[in-house]
């Protein structure tokens, strides 16, 4: 391999540099029909699963196709969608909050047509490139982080947990079956990157060990003060241990104080807490973001740990399957799962989802645990 | 012919869902034909070498990346992502692989061209793998090696006009959903803004000088679909003041079953004919809809929920006096539990044409306080908690109002300052016990 | 006050240096904390003229973002390419 330079001179960084440029005005990338209405669309209407279409008050129309991808993409794939956009939409594509893909057309057969091509198209191994639906009252794309592939305190891997729990709800996703909207979303350990804790079913990874000490390198490869400025819970003090007849400067860790959130070992190499047998998934439910009839909501830990069972989290998926069965037979038209939780009441969800409840979902974190107890006498057998 | 067996990863080929696994695989043949005959600047077969790693994590259930100090770019504070393998030995191909990440065009609207444009660069310099796009809204490329940091940015910049994003205590990259573009819902050009302030505060977003984190996202409406509510530092959600316009004939269409409602959302179950007494009207919140052959909305008692306007898109449409409502301190549970963003102004008026300055102010306002009195690694949602939503008011210069609580306080702990009280707190003893005996 | 500022960006290299021994990151409150009298933006610039100058780098964990002296430091060593 021959370095090929781009231009920038490493010895003088500041030459010919550009910076604080920001992103590409949205409106170059703008199809004609979208800019031509922009702020001045009238209504909307879901032709079909994955189909929407937009009028504006000029009476122009737009359909939108929208399917789903992995998130994770490689340049070979963006490429093919490029083809795509090429060949239906001139060449414009749009991406989703959730990490679906939007094609823009003209008429509702070149939709019905294009939402044909992509759902014909595999991959060698079988799995769809790009499955079309996402809309209305089913299950849309799961937004997730990392895991495995590319972080480095995940509990879990996020593409596996995502691809075998889509497999599983796939249905949910091409059609428009369920009650209301579900949004299941994916985050690998409690600092939550993916932000889940506003989602209708939420899929996290969790640490359950304390970090483990490399008391000899320790010193040689962290900071301590900054170590122990990382833990939120106060748990990490610098300490000094004898081994092997020498003393090394290094931590020590309060393990009971431990919330496993790995932001130690962000600062520090020599303090690992990945454990094959600690580490899982807890499921949370019922969070929601939007305004509509009730309050925004958090989601609620449900199942306090499932093991990692790679490659296809069998245990963790039928759970999943089960809420979302369970809510989908039993809720009203338009209640979201927390809504429908919350009016049959948290000890009959645990009941109808056969879910078993134990200590672990009991809050005792700080002040905000008082809320969720019970303060009444109103309850159900 | 793959570099390593992978028999765990394997099976999540199958499937109806996308394969993540199919499409590295894919790369990896890509870049080992090498049609196009480029001469990769990070080895060849990352990939493969990535699916390697991945499945040693599914064999042994940890996983093995460390985390490294690199920050990017010369002279920005984030953007990139230090990333380093643990077996650097077994996998050289992705022994150091950092994340960088570049900044998204608002909404997410792209052309084939520009898409193109990333891929080549990416394809060169990097693994050709990307996520679009990650959590905060980046587009995000997955793995390269130090050298190459600076000439991707350097393409990127002269070659595309595309900045990095934000990563570390800075502004974050901003995120909006699609706004006026393609949603009759937007109160306001939720694009537009986002765009004004990611320019205005750029030095904000490449050099750190937070106590932590601070993101900003923009709804719309109140549907919410980036989430602003839940996930942004301070949040632009679209409302209005005026009345619902309603439409009775279309109305009467929804009634009497020629429009499906909920623009179709529910087409694939059969849910009964429509009945919008029990369907709208005994839904509504605040009660403040009734149907007698003609729908009345007493909008005074409105809490704008959305819901009648989602189910009857065609009959029902926002009012005209648009806006946006701002809320403050969202985050994700870390640490004393999760937080919604709590509303500091019931309603602003976003005006392009004096450039946001009552935005900005409010926005400055704010940063100023956080700086001065938040604690490392504190979100502001955490100092709000801590010294209190009326500190916060009082520093963002904003009024107090009745709409900023759910209720009133519980208790009576009142901080009452000196100068709240007639004749303030200095008093004479003597002049007690005129009145007083000891 | 006007910030004399050469003089000012030394007082920080000092402060970076005489804390050398047990840490070499520092967060940029702890620089505010030098200047009592300036605002924030202005104590800002002073780093940002630093990076420029290469006499400082940032340093950061993914979600917090550090200042420190070029060159020092365990982890850049560590990982073989400061």
């Amino acid at each position: 391999m021959a370095f090929i330079s781009s231009g920038y001179n490493p010895a003088k960084p500041m030459e010919g540099r550009i910076s604080d440029i920001g992103p590409r005005h949205f409106g170059e990338y703008l199809p004609p029909v979208i800019k031509d209405n922009f702020g001045k669309w009238k209504y909307h209407e879901i032709i079909e699963s994955g189909i929407l279409m937009h009028v504006a008050e000029s009476g122009a129309k737009t359909y939108t196709v929208r399917a789903g991808t992995a998130r994770l993409m490689s340049v070979t794939h963006i490429r093919e969608i490029c083809d795509i956009a090429d060949k239906y939409c001139g060449g414009y594509v749009r991406f989703t909050t959730r990490n679906n893909l939007e094609f823009q057309v003209e008429t509702e057969e070149m939709a019905k047509e294009l939402k044909t091509y992509l759902n014909d198209q595999k991959f060698p191994g079988g799995a769809h490139k790009y499955p079309v639906g996402g809309t209305g009252a089913g299950v849309t794309n799961i937004v997730h982080t990392q895991g495995w592939v590319h972080c480095h305190t995940p509990a879990t891997d996020a593409s596996g947990t995502v691809k075998s729990t889509m497999d599983v709800v796939f249905d949910d996703f091409q059609s428009m079956k369920l009650p209301a909207p579900v949004r299941i979303s994916m985050a690998c350990c409690l600092n939550m990157c993916g932000a889940v804790h506003c989602s209708d079913i939420a899929i996290l990874g969790i640490h359950r060990k304390p970090p483990i000490l490399d008391h000899k390198y320790l010193d040689n490869l962290c900071e301590i003060p900054l170590a122990v400025a990382a833990c939120p819970t106060g748990a990490v003090r610098p300490s000094k241990i004898e081994l092997d007849g020498e003393t090394y400067k290094t931590v020590a860790v309060k393990q009971e104080r431990c919330m496993f959130c790995g932001n130690c070992y962000t600062m520090c190499p020599s303090m690992p807490l990945a454990d094959k047998d600690g580490d899982g998934i807890a499921i949370m439910v019922g969070g929601k973001i939007s305004n509509r009839l009730t309050k925004p909501a958090f989601s609620k830990v449900v199942v306090p740990f499932i093991p990692n069972e790679p490659p296809r989290w069998p245990t963790m998926t039928k759970v999943i399957k089960k809420i979302l069965d369970t809510y989908s037979a039993d809720a009203n038209k338009y209640e979201r799962l927390g809504d429908w939780a919350a009016r049959i009441g948290w000890e009959r969800f645990f009941e109808k989802c056969e879910l078993p409840f134990s200590e672990h979902l009991i809050d005792d974190f700080r002040d905000p645990a008082y809320y969720t107890w019970r303060q009444t006498t109103q309850f159900k057998w | 012919m793959a570099k390593h067996k992978t028999p765990m990863l394997d099976q999540l080929e199958s499937g109806p869902w996308p394969s993540f696994v199919s499409d590295i695989k894919q790369e990896a043949d890509s870049r080992a034909k090498n049609e196009k005959g480029l001469d990769y600047q990070i080895p060849v077969d990352c990939p493969d070498d990535l699916l390697g790693v991945l499945e040693m994590s599914y064999e042994d259930g940890e996983t093995h990346w460390k985390h490294g100090g690199i920050v990017g770019v010369f002279g920005y504070g984030g953007g990139v992502i230090g990333r380093y393998c643990d077996q650097p030995e077994k996998f050289p191909g992705v022994a150091h692989f950092h994340t960088v990440r570049v900044a998204q065009p608002n909404g997410k609207w792209y052309n084939s061209q520009l898409l193109r444009s990333l891929c080549d660069i990416w394809e060169l310099r990097g693994s050709g793998l990307t996520n679009m796009h990650g959590a905060t809204g980046d587009i995000v490329f997955l793995g390269t090696t130090t050298p190459q940091l600076e000439e991707i940015f350097w393409e990127l910049t002269h070659d595309l006009d595309i900045d990095l994003g934000g990563s570390g205590s800075n502004l974050r990259t901003p995120a909006t959903c699609l706004g006026q573009s393609r949603c009759e819902y937007a109160c306001y050009d939720t694009q537009e803004l986002c765009y004004n302030l990611t320019q205005e505060y750029q030095d904000e977003l490449h050099r750190p000088a937070f106590p932590y984190k601070f993101k900003f996202k923009f709804d719309g409406c109140p549907n919410g679909c980036v989430a602003a509510i839940a996930r942004s530092d301070l949040s632009f959600i679209g409302t209005w003041k005026d009345e619902i316009k309603i439409d009775q004939e279309a109305v009467a269409a929804y009634v009497g079953g020629e429009i499906a409602p909920n623009a179709g959302a529910h087409a694939d179950r059969d849910w009964g004919a429509f009945d919008i007494q029990k369907e709208v009207v005994d839904l509504c919140p605040s009660k403040c809809i009734s149907y007698d052959g003609k729908l009345t909305i007493d909008n005074k008692e409105c809490v704008r929920c959305m819901h009648c306007i989602n189910t009857m898109p065609q009959a029902l449409r926002v009012g005209d006096e648009r806006g946006c409502t701002i809320l403050c301190g969202a985050k994700a549970p870390i640490l004393d539990g999760p937080q919604m963003g709590s509303l500091l102004v019931p309603f602003m008026e976003v005006n392009k044409d004096d450039d946001y300055q009552e935005i900005k102010d409010l926005i400055e306002n704010i940063w100023d306080w956080w700086m001065e009195e938040g604690k490392n690694r504190e979100r502001i949602g955490e100092t709000m908690k801590r010294l209190g939503m009326s500190a916060l008011i009082d520093a963002a210069g904003v009024p107090v109002d009745a709409r900023q609580v759910q209720e009133p306080r519980h208790n009576p702990y009142i901080f009452w300052k000196a100068e709240d009280v007639k004749g303030g707190w200095d008093r004479d003893i003597n002049e007690f016990r005129t009145r007083h005996q000891r | 006050m006007a910030l004399d500022n050469e003089a000012a960006k030394a007082e920080i290299i000092k402060f970076c240096e005489e804390k050398s021994k047990s840490k070499s990151k520092f967060y940029f409150n702890d620089f505010t904390k030098l200047f009592p009298d300036e605002k924030a933006r202005a104590v800002k610039k002073l780093l940002t003229e630093l990076v420029q100058e290469e006499k400082m780098v940032f340093w950061s964990s993914g979600s917090t973002t550090m200042y420190g002296l070029a060159g020092a430091g365990k982890q850049a060593a560590s990982e073989g390419e400061a």
